[in-house]
């Protein structure tokens, strides 16, 4: 046995001329080992040559790359091209084992033949199902970890708008949760509940082995966000894989802790040509739409509220009021349609699988609407039999349509809220009504241009080669490229623009991010010892830049670029940031019945301290497939695995590119350039870490008809990345540490089973359930954020804790809010009476999808649900003012106190009553639902129609989406959160577009 | 070799990777290379002036806040943190409150880098040092200024603690991050001895945009009057108005709507690149503002009764809401400038010395309140009933207002003549009922809750705890 390991260290120290810090050897030497083992099997005499051919038995198509193996030896080869495979063994007794991924193992007696010709099973079972792991893919059979698969069964047949949806409700432990009904609006994605306070919540998404960027390089239209995957064609997805627990995250090292999820598109298989087009039509709309009173009811109470200030009313004569209705001006019914194109096929050379798409959406609210084209070449070359190559490139274009909304008050739906109903939406003079700060609904429609256009291109190159069976090198490389262009341009017409003569703002980002990854993979067995060794180094290089021009003064509404503008400013910004690993990988089972996996990574990043520079992050996991053991004999239990993994992973996220330095920024004084105190330094800043244990079993009944897997977690996360607050009178406000800890504990439980199986009725069920518990364990000292303090982080107490005037009702005879005291010191005072009142955090949440086959027709429907989280109503903090504001009301507020022996939880309208120091509790409110959020009905053509055609299927269906929603909640959507900008807060409808109804019905066709 | 083209591309790969980890920030620079010689220490300073700006500081808060919690502007719009203020209501997690705070203490940490670290600096010759630290010690003596006199209040008067002083840049978190409160007369000497430390150095005036021996000494004859050092107020105000040029400017709108006006001691510059955002809290969003903030109507009434007074030109009415806002702020671009010390000041200041110093100088002060009232296109007081040393310190007071309405004088003003209680009283507002200053203890600023939380040693005014 040959061994040669390789040592490559560098260390040139490249002082930067600009940083005069003390570091050098964390910042300057970085050292590289790069390891690879060359082993090659020791070779004995063969005494027999045996030759054969390796075929499908489903489809009789021979099968390249089948391994053949003398058992109990290292002695193997693999099919070639053409299926043919030639091996020489140790003697007529020997057994050959023919293993194929997708395919049952075979093991055949030599008996003195020459020539053995074998047909391979496909495999069916679920247990068998490839499952794509970090850097490899495993059979779920063998798997140790907790990861959640979407595969194509669950994802075809139902057409989503973007990737994201494909997960949501599908995943036990998984909450995908969208932020707004914007199109192409942001999604937050949380695994196994929140591990980080400020360092963000986003699990790290690798497309085809490339880690993508998502952050958010958008123009902020408030809270909103734009989603990164939105860039991605759902159609082109073939799986998506959720690693949840520690032994499958930690390969990835400081990025893990939030979870991770491998997305994998479509690649062309040996086959005849496929051409298939899938097309679809439909329409949004609004579910609800904003429900404010009548410019009647909107006098009516103005007046009532200055009657019980013991002012003069304002208006003389409500009945008479105008009545214009907001929302009827800006929401509409939008269409959606898609189309896509892909041809795949290949053979024993090539591979190929490419495809275009177009989806376009319009928004409920006028005039947004989102455009996708989309492209995609996946290709595997065979160059020799040892070597091959593969790309992985997807193109994007993408444009947006946009409004402000959210936390916003220049925003349309702000604006629908705030404008009283009883103003026209035109004055006499045709002019706009003004209205405050606020922007005129219908002049944030119409006045206002603000388009987004995202040009995308992610990339992946790579070639393997194999040294000899069993024993691989990959090397990939990967560009993810994002160019976000934005145009915003406020007319005359607008608040904005009508300061200042027109107002335009231009901004191009541009992200560019490289990796490159080698990997050296090993496979081989001793006896029924089985082993798989994964070795790798991964460089990645992430940039971004920013440049923004801003126009003012225009000459007439005519011009709307900057070129024409009198006044014109611009600048431009950008950063870096770096990440060097290296990993490993150890895999063994005995037999299929005891399993191990072990991880290991070592990651160095450009964020960290430079007493931190570089982090190491381990993982070991243990399995036991009892229904394996000899004397496991329960007929009906197919399958029973037990689990554990435990591990350590880390996140980096919450760093800034620069944080660990102590900065100075720029800061002019008029046409003076100056400089200003920007941040303290932390030498010491490092990941988060998050600790994980993980227990699971897998069960399968009735040969595996119906499968359980449950888990139970238990996370604890330290060295929280956190602005801890110092004293203002430093010059600071805060200084980002390791400091604080945060725990989650939960479980989960997936259920599927094939209920019915005939021929012609086919009844399958996926139900998932999870509860995440959140616990925040230690904090520097307890913090409020967002607008009013309105949450509170606090020990003992999760994360997205609403911290309110707790209010127990309204005294029945007086109107008054009784509020508790909370210190009972006999009196309600505002500063001090203020507690946590609930949380975001639902107590349990999960989907239930049941499809249905009968003859050519199937059905599926898919519910999700989320029970005990609460979700704050801000609009009614504002729309419930209690005539202290002149802004609209909220319909909620006609239920105030009127008289005495009234029952409501909305006082009598005077100002004491909603004084401007109160956060009543009772605009919080139980965020529980039940959505339908997609049923679909198809109908296949049956074969025999389609045959002369040329055709080989042909479905057409229809799809209706959220068509319904059982909630308590008053609000539009309790499934929204406004403010997902910030990881600090969730749980808020502030301004939101609420998420449409839509309607399509398409077909798909192949030829 | 069999696979030596893999070891080859191991090492490019390896090669290649070694400098990620090596990132330089673009936009910023390393702490201790900010100031590091005679460019940079001036780039510094340009900076400090930079965070004069803020809209939390004198970019627009402090004014608003002065004002709103006074009897000449009310919230009218959503900004909750001012109607707070302007209704009695603050509490300690005000955000307005706080960011003033946090933005003077920025100031402060900001001055005392270039206050430490200039001197030492090498080839830089001795009259740019003191020109750069000279205008340092002024905005440090600025800051605590206006931090006293919001969050410690007036020996006797208001408050009872003065603000913790910070002489050090900071530059890490430690136990000298954690200062307790001085007392109120400790804070207003730090103001005092950097304003001697500021006038030693500089010499003169040249531009009332920079910090000048002007500034200095004009701001020592306001902080005399809360020090009721009476006799140092007047000299100092004296020496402003005879020694430098100044001269109060013909027409009373040219203050606002020129610019650096032969009257203007210390203006902060704004420009439409580095604009000012605070006319867009007064003007209504018929003219592009936000609106949130307008006038007291019955204190345009009063401005309105005098028909002559050429200082009520400067009010528009919003007819939407019914409201009256000041125009002292109207440029297009947003580049007021924002006036902090001007001429009519000093002689309003030593108008009220002359009075309240011993010997007590009446004519002398009606002389100065005279100056004023003339150039704002009134008579003298002659004949109207202001006579008394009690009847001129409230024509002062009457005067101080109009000529002063939204540049932020008001409150302190009223705080620091133990009048505040008795003049901010049943005050009508337009969305509510009308509010009163009914604690005594309100008279200074609460403590921002982030502090209190923050730093132990750092104890809440008591009408908050």
């Amino acid at each position: 046995m040959d061994k040669h390991i390789f040592t490559l260290c560098s260390g040139i120290p490249t002082k930067q001329e600009n940083r005069t810090t003390d570091s050098n050897n964390g910042w300057t030497i970085i050292c590289f080992t790069f390891l690879i083992f060359i082993l090659s099997a020791s070779i004995s005499i063969a005494q027999v040559t045996v030759t054969g051919t390796v075929t499908s038995a489903n489809n009789g198509r021979t099968l390249p790359g089948v391994n053949v193996l003398e058992k109990g030896t290292s002695n193997g080869a693999s099919t070639d091209k053409n299926g043919e495979y030639e091996l020489e063994v140790t003697g007529p007794n020997a057994v050959l084992v023919f293993s194929y991924i997708g395919y049952l193992s075979k093991e055949v007696p030599v008996r003195n033949r020459q020539t053995i010709n074998v047909k391979l099973k496909e495999d069916v079972e679920k247990l068998k199902e490839v499952v794509v792991i970090g850097y490899g893919e495993q059979t779920r059979e063998t798997l140790t970890s907790s990861v959640s698969s979407v595969s194509s069964a669950d994802i075809q047949n139902t057409p989503s708008a973007g990737a994201d949806q494909l997960i949501q409700g599908q995943a036990a432990g998984v909450q995908v949760s969208s932020n707004s009904g914007m199109p192409g609006g942001g999604i937050s994605i949380n695994i196994r509940g929140t591990n980080s306070i400020s360092g963000g919540s986003d699990p790290l998404y690798v497309v085809d082995g490339v880690p993508i960027e998502t952050g958010n390089f958008g123009l902020g239209t408030g809270g909103a966000q734009t989603s990164a995957i939105a860039d991605l064609d759902p159609s082109n997805i073939e799986s998506i894989e959720v690693l949840k627990d520690a032994s499958a995250t930690a390969i990835y090292g400081a990025r893990a802790s939030n979870g991770v999820v491998l997305i994998t598109t479509k690649r062309g298989s040996n086959s005849e040509p496929i051409i298939q087009f899938s097309t679809y039509y439909g329409i949004n709309e609004a579910v609800n739409t904003p429900d404010l009173v009548s410019g009647s009811n909107f006098e009516m109470l103005m007046n009532e509220a200055a009657r019980n200030n013991g002012e003069p009313i304002p208006y003389s004569n409500p009945d008479n009021a105008i009545n214009t209705n907001w929302a009827d001006k800006v929401f509409r019914t939008g269409a959606v349609r898609s189309h896509d194109l892909t041809f795949s096929g290949g053979n024993e050379f090539m591979k190929y699988s490419i495809s275009g798409s177009n989806f376009t959406q319009d928004g409920v609210i006028r005039p947004t609407n989102f455009k996708r084209n989309n492209a995609r070449v996946n290709l595997d070359l065979q160059a020799t039999d040892n070597l091959s190559f593969g790309t992985s490139i997807t193109y994007s274009n993408s444009s947006r349509n946009r409004v402000r909304n959210n936390d916003n008050i220049t925003g349309v739906l702000g604006g629908v809220y705030f404008y009283p109903t009883n103003l026209p939406v035109y004055q006499q003079d045709n002019s706009y009504t003004k209205f405050s700060i606020f922007e005129n609904p219908v002049a944030a429609v119409e006045e206002v241009d603000f388009d987004m256009s995202v040009n995308r291109l992610i990339g992946n190159v790579f070639g393997e080669y194999e040294f000899t069976p069993g024993l691989t090198f990959r090397t990939s490389w990967s560009y993810d490229y994002n160019q976000v262009s934005e145009e915003r341009y406020n007319n005359t017409f607008t608040n904005e623009g009508s300061a200042v003569n027109g107002s335009a703002l231009a901004t191009t980002a541009l992200s560019n991010n490289w990796t490159v990854e080698n990997t050296l993979n090993y496979l081989f067995n001793v006896d029924s010892h089985n082993f798989s060794v994964l070795l790798g180094t991964s460089i990645q290089e992430s940039t971004f830049e920013r440049t923004t021009a801003s126009g003012q003064q225009f000459p007439s509404n005519d011009f709307r670029r900057i070129e024409d503008a009198a006044v014109q400013t611009s600048s431009s910004t950008g950063t870096s940031s770096g990440i060097a690993s290296f990993f490993g990988r150890l895999k063994y089972d005995y037999d299929g019945k005891y399993l191990l996996t072990a991880n290991v990574r070592r990651d160095g990043s450009s964020r960290f301290g430079e007493r931190n520079q570089w982090g190491t992050f381990p993982s070991v996991a243990l399995g036991w497939v009892a229904s394996e053991e000899s004397f496991f004999n329960i007929d009906w239990m197919s399958n029973l695995k037990l689990r554990a993994s435990y591990g350590v992973t880390g996140n980096q996220s919450g760093i800034d590119n620069f944080q660990a330095l102590g900065l100075w920024g720029g800061e002019s004084y008029t046409e003076n350039p100056g400089t200003s105190p920007q941040q303290l330094a932390n030498p010491n800043l490092k990941w988060e870490t998050t600790n994980q244990l993980d227990l699971g079993i897998d069960i399968g009944l009735f040969d595996d008809r119906l499968s359980i897997v449950y888990d139970y977690y238990y996370k604890k996360t330290d060295n929280l990345l956190l602005a801890v607050p110092v004293p203002m009178s430093t010059g600071f406000e805060e200084l980002v540490q390791n400091y604080g800890e945060i725990e989650n504990e939960g479980m989960e439980l997936s259920i599927s089973g094939d209920i019915i199986s005939r021929e012609e009725l086919k009844w399958n069920l996926n139900f998932n359930i999870s509860g995440n518990r959140n616990k925040i364990l230690e904090l520097a000292s307890p913090f409020n954020v967002y607008n009013r303090d309105i949450y509170r982080y606090q020990e003992g107490y999760p994360m997205y804790s609403f911290y309110l005037h707790k209010q127990l009702g309204v005294n029945p005879e007086t109107g008054e809010p009784i509020f508790e005291d909370v210190d009972n010191n006999g009196t309600f005072n505002p500063n001090v009476d203020r507690k946590i009142v609930g949380n975001a955090n639902p107590d349990f949440f999960g989907g239930i999808t049941n499809r249905f086959n009968y003859k050519n027709v199937d059905l599926s429907v898919f519910f999700q649900y989320s029970y005990g989280g609460d979700q704050l109503n801000w609009n009614r903090f504002f729309q419930e003012h209690g005539g202290t504001r002149n802004t609209g009301f909220l319909s909620s507020q006609l239920d105030r106190w009127q008289e005495p022996g009234d029952q409501t939880m909305v006082p009598k309208m005077t100002s004491d009553n909603y004084a401007s120091n109160l956060r009543p509790s009772r605009f919080l409110e139980d965020g529980s639902y039940m959505r339908l959020k997609k049923l679909t009905v198809g109908y296949s053509l049956p074969n025999q129609f389609l045959g002369e055609l040329g055709i080989s299927s042909l479905r057409f269906y229809v799809t209706g989406q959220n068509l319904l929603t059982f909630t308590n909640y008053s609000g539009l959507d309790p499934e929204v959160t406004a403010t997902a900008t910030s990881s600090l807060t969730k749980g808020i409808e502030f301004y939101t577009q609420p998420q449409a109804r839509s309607v399509i019905g398409g077909f798909d066709i192949k030829f | 070799m069999k696979y030596l083209q893999f070891y080859l591309l191991g090492i490019l790969i390896v090669a290649s990777g070694c400098d990620v980890l090596n990132q330089d920030p673009q936009t910023a620079i390393a702490e201790e290379d900010a100031i590091r010689n005679e460019k940079s220490a001036e780039a510094a300073l340009n900076g400090l002036y930079g965070q004069l700006q803020s809209g939390d500081y004198y970019g627009d808060n402090i004014l608003i806040i002065s004002d709103i919690a006074s009897d000449i502007s009310q919230s009218v719009g959503t900004w909750d943190f001012y109607r707070e203020i302007d209704t009695y209501n603050t509490v300690p997690g005000n955000l307005e409150n706080r960011n003033l705070w946090s933005e003077a203490y920025a100031t402060v940490n900001h001055a005392n880098n270039i206050i430490s670290q200039v001197p030492e600096l090498e080839n830089v010759p001795q009259e740019s040092k003191d020109q750069i630290i000279g205008e340092a010690y002024f905005i440090r003596a600025l800051a605590y200024f206006d931090l006293t006199r919001t969050y410690g209040g007036v020996s006797g008067v208001a408050g009872t603690m003065g603000v913790p002083i910070v002489t050090e840049p900071s530059r890490a978190i430690g136990e000298n991050s954690y200062p307790s409160r001085s007392s109120i007369e400790e804070s207003y000497t730090q103001v005092e001895n950097d304003l001697k430390e500021a006038e030693s150095r500089l010499s003169g005036f040249s531009n009332p945009n920079w910090a000048s021996e002007a500034a200095a000494k004009a701001l020592r004859s306001r902080l005399y009057l809360y020090t009721k050092d009476y006799g140092l107020a007047e000299q100092y105000a004296t020496d402003v108005i005879d020694n430098y040029n100044f001269s109060l400017v013909e027409d009373f709108q040219d203050i606002f709507y020129s610019e650096n006006t032969s009257e203007a001691i210390f203006e902060l510059a704004f420009n439409t690149t580095d604009p000012s955002s605070i006319r867009s809290w007064y003007f209504p969003s018929s003219r592009g503002g936000r609106g949130d903030i307008a006038l007291h109507t019955d204190f345009v009434e009063k401005v309105k009764s005098r028909p002559q007074d050429e200082r009520g030109d400067l009010i528009g009415f919003d007819a939407n809401i019914g409201v009256y806002y000041p125009s002292k702020y109207q440029k297009t671009g947003a580049d007021d400038n924002i006036q902090i010390l001007r001429l009519a000041e000093m002689y309003l200041n030593r108008a009220e010395a002359r009075v309240r110093k011993q010997p007590v100088d009446l004519s002398g002060a009606l002389a100065d309140l005279n100056e004023i009232r003339n150039r704002a296109g009134l008579q003298d007081t002659a004949g109207t009933g202001v006579d008394t040393a009690q009847e001129i310190l409230r024509a002062i007071e009457l005067e101080r207002g109009i000529e002063f309405f939204e540049e932020g004088h008001r409150w302190y003003n009223l705080v620091r003549t133990g009048r505040a209680q008795d003049v901010l009283s049943n005050i009508d507002r337009e969305n509510s009922e009308p509010v009163s200053l009914d604690n005594a203890g309100r008279l200074v600023f609460p403590i921002p809750s982030r502090d209190i939380d923050a730093n132990e040693n750092l104890q809440q005014n008591e009408a908050y705890r």
